[in-house]
């Protein structure tokens, strides 16, 4: 019974999204044959995008790879960074005040306008790239971060003082496992914004370097009018952000599956 | 009664003499006096100066209105708040456990791992602990719950989860912060019994804070009544019904004749304010 009602829940969950994408696309080709039917070079069909896809499968594949490892780069320096300043800004009042206004200006600060400066700093490569990417997913990590480790229950905190726990035992074995919904949390937005922030940094770097990933890829596309070629890199960044936000929601399930709701 | 030493120097001995603590029975059980202690909070007076005994293996219960100070007072003799003036008095080797109103469990560890957890921070050996939260656990009734998680758990079994948890420690002095407030009503009456054998059992000495007069009657061998603003004690009743208590107490007139008479001197402390 369990087993059933289980079954068409899954069901749902699959069949559900999968109707909006069908009527999504089933829109969208039918605006291109009407609409735009003159116009293709502006909203190409479904099946002009999925022929670009299959003609440059090469060129699109190694872009691909190309962000994902910026990305994941820029990703893991910011999961790094931001748990690590994160648990040094919950240890001392005086740290959090003295350094997440920073934390948070950092995050204000428009990365686009930036970015020629960390070009300008580590030249045009893909060490500017990943810094870039770096930069926009760090704040939703601190910030989650930070508040999981600062939202452990009075009670405990009691509980843990009484018993002459440390510090190091307290944030071992009550702060740190408690602020896993929320890292996971902050991991799952930066998921998406690390692939954003690589595709920014490519685009500063230009269109130079032929072997570039898909920012560089798009910006080409774009100068040769190949819109076909557009969207179907477009949806290859759209998928690499999707692949790691279901990566880090599979890790955050594993971790915390067997107690917290979020995760269930 | 061994000699007082002061607050700081507790915490490390009782932690020293964690692991090698003998289960004390009634006879060696561990009394604490409290001398004029009070306490202040900046220019607000949370508590009066309190002269308090607590005899070795009995149980005190506080009764009073929220901003009493009766938390604070708990929190004093836990050693989690420190005096602004007077002298607590417990001996050295002295260990205790705290019980909250909320059962204040690891959400992530089951509930053998929970039952673990204050031994794990007094650095009880492993196989040691196993051992004891098997023994608390199976006492509380939660035998073969062990690899239950706590949102799998009743109200109810939260608490004696709690309560397993500070036994496990075989503490040699119990602080229960309104802990059976959140539960329902058939629960609590229930649970006193629970606690009240696990203490006569254990031979701890216990402390109780609650709003609950019944409660306070039913479980304490002396009640102790305080009123608000400032936070002071004004009452002090000894409950005479020895250590043989049952659910049938609840309803002999000694019993509430007794409650009563508690609950009045809790009426005339707020007509005071």
């Amino acid at each position: 019974m369990t087993d059933r009602l289980a079954f068409r829940r899954t069901a749902l969950n699959i069949a559900a999204p999968l109707f909006v994408a069908v009527a999504f696309v089933g829109l969208w080709y039918v605006l291109s044959v009407t609409v735009y039917a003159d116009k293709a070079f502006l909203l190409p069909g479904p099946v002009a995008v999925i022929k670009a896809m299959h003609r440059d499968f090469g060129t699109i594949l190694a872009a691909t790879l190309v962000t994902f490892k910026e990305a994941f780069s820029g990703y893991a320096a910011a999961t790094l960074l931001g748990i690590s300043a994160a648990a040094l800004m919950s240890q001392s009042r005086l740290l959090e005040r003295s350094f997440y206004p920073y934390a948070v200006l950092m995050q204000t600060v428009p990365v686009v306008a930036v970015a020629p400066l960390i070009v300008l700093w580590f030249g045009y490569g893909e060490t500017s790239v990943i810094i870039v990417s770096a930069i926009i997913s760090l704040f939703p990590i601190i910030n989650n971060t930070l508040l999981g480790l600062q939202s452990a229950s009075s009670s405990l905190v009691e509980l843990f003082a009484m018993h002459k726990a440390g510090r190091l035992t307290a944030f071992r074995k009550l702060r740190l496992p408690g602020a896993v919904p929320n890292i996971i949390a902050g991991l799952r937005i930066s998921a998406g914004l690390s692939v954003v922030g690589a595709i920014v940094g490519e685009f500063l770097i230009g269109s130079g370097n032929s072997r570039g990933g898909l920012g560089v890829q798009i910006i080409f596309a774009q100068g040769r009018m190949d819109t076909p070629l557009l969207f179907a890199e477009v949806i290859f960044a759209t998928f690499l952000g999707f692949g790691f936000f279901i990566a880090v929601s599979l890790v955050g399930r594993l971790l915390i599956g067997h107690w917290h709701e979020s995760a269930r | 009664m061994m000699p007082g030493i002061p607050l700081q120097e507790r915490g490390e001995k009782a932690a020293a003499a964690a692991a090698s603590a003998p289960r004390r029975g009634r006879g060696g059980a561990v009394s604490i006096a409290l001398s004029g202690v009070s306490k202040r909070f900046d220019d607000i007076v949370a508590l009066e100066p309190v002269d308090l005994t607590i005899k070795g293996g009995s149980f005190l219960a506080i009764v009073g209105p929220s901003g009493c100070g009766k938390s604070t007072l708990l929190r004093i003799i836990a050693g989690l708040i420190a005096p602004s003036s007077g002298a607590l008095t417990l001996p050295g080797h002295a260990v205790g456990a705290f019980v909250f109103q909320e059962a204040a469990l690891l959400p992530w560890r089951n509930v053998q791992a929970n039952a673990e957890l204050v031994m794990e921070l007094e650095n009880i050996p492993k196989a040691e602990r196993v051992k004891r939260a098997r023994h608390a656990l199976a006492q509380v009734g939660l035998e073969g719950f062990e690899r239950r998680y706590p949102h799998q758990l009743s109200g109810g079994m939260k608490m004696r989860l709690s309560l397993a948890r500070a036994m496990a420690l075989r503490p040699d002095f119990l602080l229960l912060d309104e802990p059976l407030a959140a539960v329902d009503e058939l629960t609590r009456d229930q649970l006193q019994d629970e606690l009240l054998a696990l203490c006569r059992s254990s031979g701890v000495t216990a402390v109780l804070v609650t709003h609950n007069v019944y409660e306070a009657v039913y479980l304490a061998d002396q009640v102790v009544v305080m009123s608000a603003r400032p936070g002071r004690v004004i009452d002090r009743f000894d409950v005479p019904f020895g250590d043989d208590r049952a659910p049938e107490l609840r309803s002999s007139p000694e019993f509430v004749s007794l409650a009563a008479a508690v609950s009045a001197s809790l009426r005339k402390g707020r007509v005071d304010d």
